[in-house]
């Protein structure tokens, strides 16, 4: 059964909580990369992901979503581009936001396709709408930072 | 505290200074220089600073000190140039400067005195960078050949490290020296000046400039080893506890060149800017088959970036021979952080600009050499933190061109090898070392100061670094107290 065929079998909380269950993912595999980090610095970026992931995952339980009204900001594609890494325990700085922009590019895409599928149920397209929305301002960040470290130009 | 007038030395009326068109520097021809290494700048003539020099209309409150990093006397060397004392000048502006010959020709004056020059705001600034170039010269060139030594101080009996010999590395040593420590300079490099010497070509920055410093710096007592690296040759620890050190600092630069991640980059044919211009200045490339170091002769040579590197970069592709040599750089002009003299020039010698282009792939033939890159359009957005407009890929406009050589200038990041094998200076997430503003470190007795510290940023900034750790240092060794950052 398709992700699309699922969701049209689930109500509102069982779909919220398949959401949980995409942000829990990814909290454990950035908890899980920022364990085996070599570098001391690779493991705080990890942690400032979970961190990023669990606030998320809270929103989504507490189904406080109206901070997520706002439209995202312009998606910059910088990473869109960019090979993307292997996870490994020796990646670097910038490698870790090449990964996580391109994580949260995709988690928009899946988002973002379930809104237009769900385009006649409003409920339904809003909430997944938002959750796009939430992912490409994650990305956006990521992007911001990747371009200010790695793109200087200098 | 207020400051004292210098001396006048003008007797030309307010009004008729103004009058006065800024003194063109001469340069060597466009189409001549773009095939030789030989420095494009030819410098003013001793009338043409004089006359320069009365074009400064002796503000009460003189802005252009404050667009100094450094805080150099303008006002008053350029009074003393009016009164034809060019040595008095470069005195004048060694008491806080130690490379004037390096930053008269380097600095970005466009955006620190001469954009705040008062004369500006109606008129072009007074050529400050050009007159600072004059004087430096011409106390070179009027001390004989034989470097400038001030008398030997009483020794300290203590011992100083400085690792690295770019400029911050070498406005500490001249500092430290003069306060009577036993100094030694350690490079990785067979050569000294850090990107002075690697880094900025020949055609920009002779290297004569830097050996006369480097000799003058020996003359008053500087060791210098090099093709030492610190962290491999032998570690922080090793140096301050088997050799003796009393104090180090470390200027290291932020040397490890970055790559934009994208496939192909491994392909021959496929440089860093690091390794393109290392090859060329410090290997000799340019005087290829006299010197043993080849440099691919390109038909089409693109540069990725557009700061000071990659202007570099790609005037001396063209020099080396690129029939046609291209800046590709993701936003527009009036957003690049290179100098305007840098971007005039290669303009001037037919380097030809692709802006708001993004290169997404290199692709390779079937022996692994780069024949093609994969572009995209750029558009300008909304502006960043910098104020800079951000690019956005334009939909659909993907497009392919042949080319033979690329050469990555999208910046650079520090070494690891000091946070590896000193676990005890603190790094940040980005590698560079954390220091307080002497350049106090994480572990007693180590400053740290430039690029390493900062992040790449420019001469005259990692020269004032250099200098503040040194009085920073002096007064370590006097008094052994150490505050913990
Ligand atoms: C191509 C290029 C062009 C530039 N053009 C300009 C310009 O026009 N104007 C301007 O103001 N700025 C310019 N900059 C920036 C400027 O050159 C730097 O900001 C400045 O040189 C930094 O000085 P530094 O002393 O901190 O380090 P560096 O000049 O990088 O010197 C560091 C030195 O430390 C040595 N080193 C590193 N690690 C070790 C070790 N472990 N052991 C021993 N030695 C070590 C390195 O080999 C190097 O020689 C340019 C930079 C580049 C790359």
């Amino acid at each position: 059964m398709s992700l699309k065929q699922q969701i049209d079998s689930m109500n509102m909380n069982e779909i919220v909580d398949l959401c949980i269950d995409q942000e829990q993912q990814a909290i454990h595999l950035y908890t899980m990369a920022r364990d085996q980090a070599k570098d001391e610095h690779a493991a705080i970026k990890f942690q400032e992901l979970v961190d990023m992931e669990t606030a998320h995952k809270v929103a989504l339980q507490k189904f406080e979503l109206e901070n997520y009204l706002d439209l995202p900001p312009a998606d910059l594609k910088v990473t869109d581009y960019l090979m993307e890494p292997v996870f490994n325990e020796n990646l670097s700085t910038q490698e870790i936001l090449i990964l996580a922009a391109k994580r949260e590019d995709k988690t928009a895409k899946m988002y973002q396709d379930l809104a237009n599928h769900f385009t006649s149920d409003k409920k339904l397209n809003t909430f997944f709408q938002m959750m796009a929305d939430e992912e490409l301002r994650h990305k956006h960040n990521l992007e911001t930072e990747y371009e200010k470290e790695f793109l200087q130009e200098g | 505290m207020k400051r004292e007038q210098p001396q006048s030395f003008n007797t030309i009326s307010v009004k008729e200074r103004l009058i006065i068109p800024r003194q063109v520097m001469p340069e060597q021809d466009p189409l001549l220089r773009s095939g030789n290494f030989l420095e494009v700048n030819l410098g003013l003539s001793a009338e043409q600073a004089v006359i320069e020099a009365q074009r400064c209309i002796e503000c009460k409150s003189p802005s252009c000190m404050d667009g100094c990093p450094v805080s150099i006397k303008i006002p008053d060397f350029i009074q003393l140039i009016c009164n034809k004392d060019f040595l008095g000048a470069a005195d004048k502006i060694k008491e806080d400067s130690s490379l004037p010959a390096v930053c008269g020709r380097v600095c970005p004056q466009e955006t620190q005195c001469e954009e705040v020059c008062v004369v500006g705001k109606r008129f072009e600034p007074v050529a400050i960078g050009r007159l600072e170039r004059f004087v430096a010269d011409y106390a070179m060139l009027h001390s004989n050949g034989s470097p400038v030594t001030p008398d030997k101080p009483q020794p300290s009996g203590q011992k100083v490290a400085i690792v690295g010999s770019g400029p911050a590395g070498l406005a500490a040593a001249s500092d430290l020296i003069k306060e009577g420590h036993e100094v030694t300079v350690f490079e990785a490099l067979h050569e000294f000046g850090g990107v002075l010497v690697y880094g900025i070509p020949e055609f920009r920055l002779p290297k004569k400039i830097l050996r006369q410093e480097v000799a003058n710096l020996e003359a008053m007592g500087v060791k210098f080893v090099k093709n030492f690296i610190v962290g491999r040759s032998m570690t922080i620890q090793e140096l301050m506890e088997e050799e003796g050190y009393d104090a180090m600092f470390l200027g290291l630069g932020a040397g490890l060149p970055r790559f934009m991640n994208i496939p192909g980059e491994n392909l021959n044919g496929v440089y860093s800017a690091n390794e393109f211009l290392t090859r060329s200045n410090l290997m000799r490339a340019y005087e290829f088959p006299e010197w043993d170091t080849p440099l691919y002769r390109a038909k089409h040579a693109i540069i990725v970036g557009g700061g000071n590197t990659a202007m570099d970069a790609v005037r001396t592709a063209k020099r080396l021979g690129a029939e046609e040599a291209s800046i590709v750089y993701r936003r527009s002009e009036e957003e690049m952080p290179a100098r305007n003299e840098e971007i005039h020039h290669a303009k001037e010698e037919g380097v030809k600009f692709m802006n708001l282009v993004n290169p997404i792939e290199f692709i390779g033939d079937e022996q692994g050499s780069v024949v093609a890159a994969k572009c995209l359009r750029m558009k300008l957005g909304e502006p960043d933190e910098s104020g800079r407009r951000r690019p956005v890929p334009m939909e659909g406009s993907e497009f392919t061109m042949d080319i033979d050589m690329v050469v990555i200038a999208v910046g650079n990041g520090s070494n690891p090898l000091i946070s590896q094998t000193t676990p005890a200076i603190k790094t940040n997430k980005w590698g560079n070392i954390i220091a307080d503003e002497d350049g106090r470190t994480s572990m007693e007795g180590v400053f740290a100061g430039g690029d390493i510290v900062s992040g790449g940023a420019t001469v005259i900034l990692a020269m004032g670094a250099g200098r503040k750790s040194a009085i920073a240092i002096n007064e370590y060794l006097k008094t052994k107290v150490w505050s913990v950052v």
